[in-house]
């Protein structure tokens, strides 16, 4: 295990060494300009707009740390050549994986974390006193983090077996896949046999759902989000990812890295 | 077994079990999200126009995907008997801003506004300015006064503009004749069986999708069931008059040779005399709810 942690502090330094943080500034930026202007040009939706504007900044700006620097965990280890004076080491292909993945995530959480905080410090400025709805944020904040923590692992997955640019393009096209599986199963259609319901009704089970962790519609007007699907995506997340990285970890243990 | 076969298969059975894993919680989180009542389908931009200039070049693209959102929730609201229909307008008026001549969306849009609930929002109002603006946009289509009359005459109940309606659109090149004749007969007699009947039959030859269809032939067997309500009840009366006693039962008037047997209505029920010796669909019937539904929700 220590393997592991030793692989993932060094994911995380490398994050911060190549700047990747630097996207904290851009997003603080947005709050602040959101929070000044909306009260300006909006009458009554100050809340919704700041919450959808700031949840949606953070999931785009991890979605893009998480597609880009996913796919290049592996990779760039590669191109560099460091990974055969690493895996020259006591060091596991598995753990190896594991340890990246577990590095970006990290990456990812201190990452969302401050973008959660800044996105409090928004709202409460277009409105206080704040209620205890809006504590909900980092609910959604958390959601947006397990979403990611999914992507990454996948990203890994592609990238093990493929090209930088192939990596990206399957994990765009299954996150977009991902963000329509629960509308595959409620799909009207006029040409629909029961045979292609029911494939569809069964791809939309199997394929990552990541319409389970948009809460930002229900958070954006002040509702809450009950602990236990908090508890269930966890899970979802926690068996799809362990799914996701065995599978890399078995493709990454045979590919010939001469 | 070598250690990589048995690695592979073991990878095996932890996907298969994990995806059965995956599926179960799936369920459970899609029960979580029923109760939050998530509006999956929130509309972040409500303005035709801006989203209209967000899309580019692409507007008619994002005007037929929108359309299809339309369907999309309007269908999810149906099935699941959700009558908050909040949604629908903002999303047929993006989706005709977006692309002016979207014929399909101003027709069928106009249905699932104009319908009362369940089957539709119950907003006439709205489905007129759809249709109003659908003429202004594409003023060569006859069948938008079609469909404008259709909307007076059957949802606001002002017959005197369903038959403005129709009389203006029979005038266009192309426009079948019987547009004429609806113009008149609805200036005439206002609302009647026969006029409802062509309408509806109208709408039930011409609609492509199935649930307006399906609509639509409900509302012809109702009407059907009518006017042979109306016919079974001139026969009672012609029954008194003769014998000069009510008839209690439709058995008295095919004794009387006024029916040949016992008739049906269109579901294959037979019809039956109430106390009042008028005559009504069987309780048994599938359409004595929908008559039921119709009547609760007539003003």
């Amino acid at each position: 295990m220590s393997n592991v942690l030793t692989v993932a502090a060094n994911a995380f330094r490398e994050a911060v060494r190549d700047r990747v943080l630097y996207n904290l500034v851009v997003f603080a930026l947005l709050m602040i300009v959101a929070a000044i202007f909306v009260g300006q040009i909006s009458i009554g939706i100050e809340q919704s707009i700041i919450v959808s504007l700031g949840l949606t900044a953070i999931s785009v700006i991890g979605l893009f740390i998480a597609v880009f620097i996913g796919v290049g965990l592996v990779s760039k280890e590669m191109d560099k050549r460091t990974l055969y004076a690493l895996l020259a080491k006591p060091v596991e292909r598995w753990q190896f994986l594991l340890g990246k993945f577990l590095g970006l995530v990290l990456t990812l959480a201190v990452n969302t974390a401050a973008m959660g905080v800044g996105l409090f410090l928004a709202l409460w400025v277009v409105k206080h006193p704040l209620a205890r709805a809006d504590l909900y944020v980092f609910v959604a904040v958390y959601l947006i983090l397990l979403k990611l923590a999914l992507i990454v692992a996948l990203a890994l997955l592609f990238s093990c077996f493929t090209t930088q640019f192939l990596a990206i393009l399957f994990t765009a096209m299954l996150y977009v896949a991902g963000v329509f599986a629960t509308t595959l199963r409620t799909i009207q259609g006029v040409n629909l046999t029961p045979s292609t319901t029911a494939m569809l009704h069964g791809i939309s089970y199997l394929l990552p759902n990541f319409e389970n962790f948009n809460v930002m519609a229900a958070v954006a007007h002040g509702g809450s989000v009950p602990g236990a699907m908090v508890l269930y995506a966890t899970a979802y997340v926690a068996v799809y990812a362990a799914i996701v990285l065995a599978t890399a970890a078995m493709v990454f243990s045979r590919r010939d890295l001469k | 077994m070598t250690r990589r076969s048995f690695g592979e298969l073991a990878l095996g059975i932890v996907v298969v079990l994990g995806l059965a894993g995956v599926w179960k919680l799936q369920q459970k989180i899609d029960g979580q999200q029923q109760a939050m009542h998530l509006e999956s389908d929130d509309l972040a931009l409500r303005s035709g126009n801006l989203v209209k200039g967000l899309s580019l070049e692409y507007a008619p693209l994002m005007g037929a995907i929108y359309w299809t959102r339309a369907v999309q929730y309007f269908g999810a609201k149906h099935q699941m008997h959700d009558r908050n229909l909040e949604l629908l307008w903002p999303l047929l008026d993006i989706a005709t801003t977006l692309d002016p001549h979207l014929v399909v969306a101003y027709r069928f849009g106009a249905i699932f506004l104009g319908d009362s609930p369940p089957r539709g929002a119950g907003q006439p109002d709205l489905a007129v300015r759809l249709l109003e603006r659908g003429i202004k946009e594409n003023p060569e289509y006859w069948r938008f006064y079609q469909d404008l009359g259709d909307v007076y005459y059957f949802n606001k109940k002002d017959y005197a503009k369903a038959s403005e309606a129709f009389r203006k659109g029979s005038s266009y090149p192309g426009a079948p004749i019987w547009m004429k004749v609806m113009a008149a007969k609805i200036a005439e007699e206002g609302e009647s069986l026969e006029t409802s009947y062509f309408l509806w039959k109208q709408i039930y030859d011409t609609a492509a999708d199935p649930q307006i269809k399906k609509n639509a032939e409900t509302h012809l067997k109702l009407v059907s069931a009518q006017m042979a309500i109306r016919e079974i009840d001139r026969l009672s009366a012609e029954y008194q008059v003769r014998s000069g006693k009510r008839a209690t039962h439709l058995s008295e008037l095919v004794q009387a040779g006024l029916l040949k047997g016992i008739p049906l209505d269109p579901e294959g029920y037979p019809y039956v005399l109430g106390d009042g010796g008028k005559a009504e669909l069987s309780v048994d019937s599938p359409l004595m709810e929908q008559q039921l539904m119709q009547k609760t929700l007539q003003p």
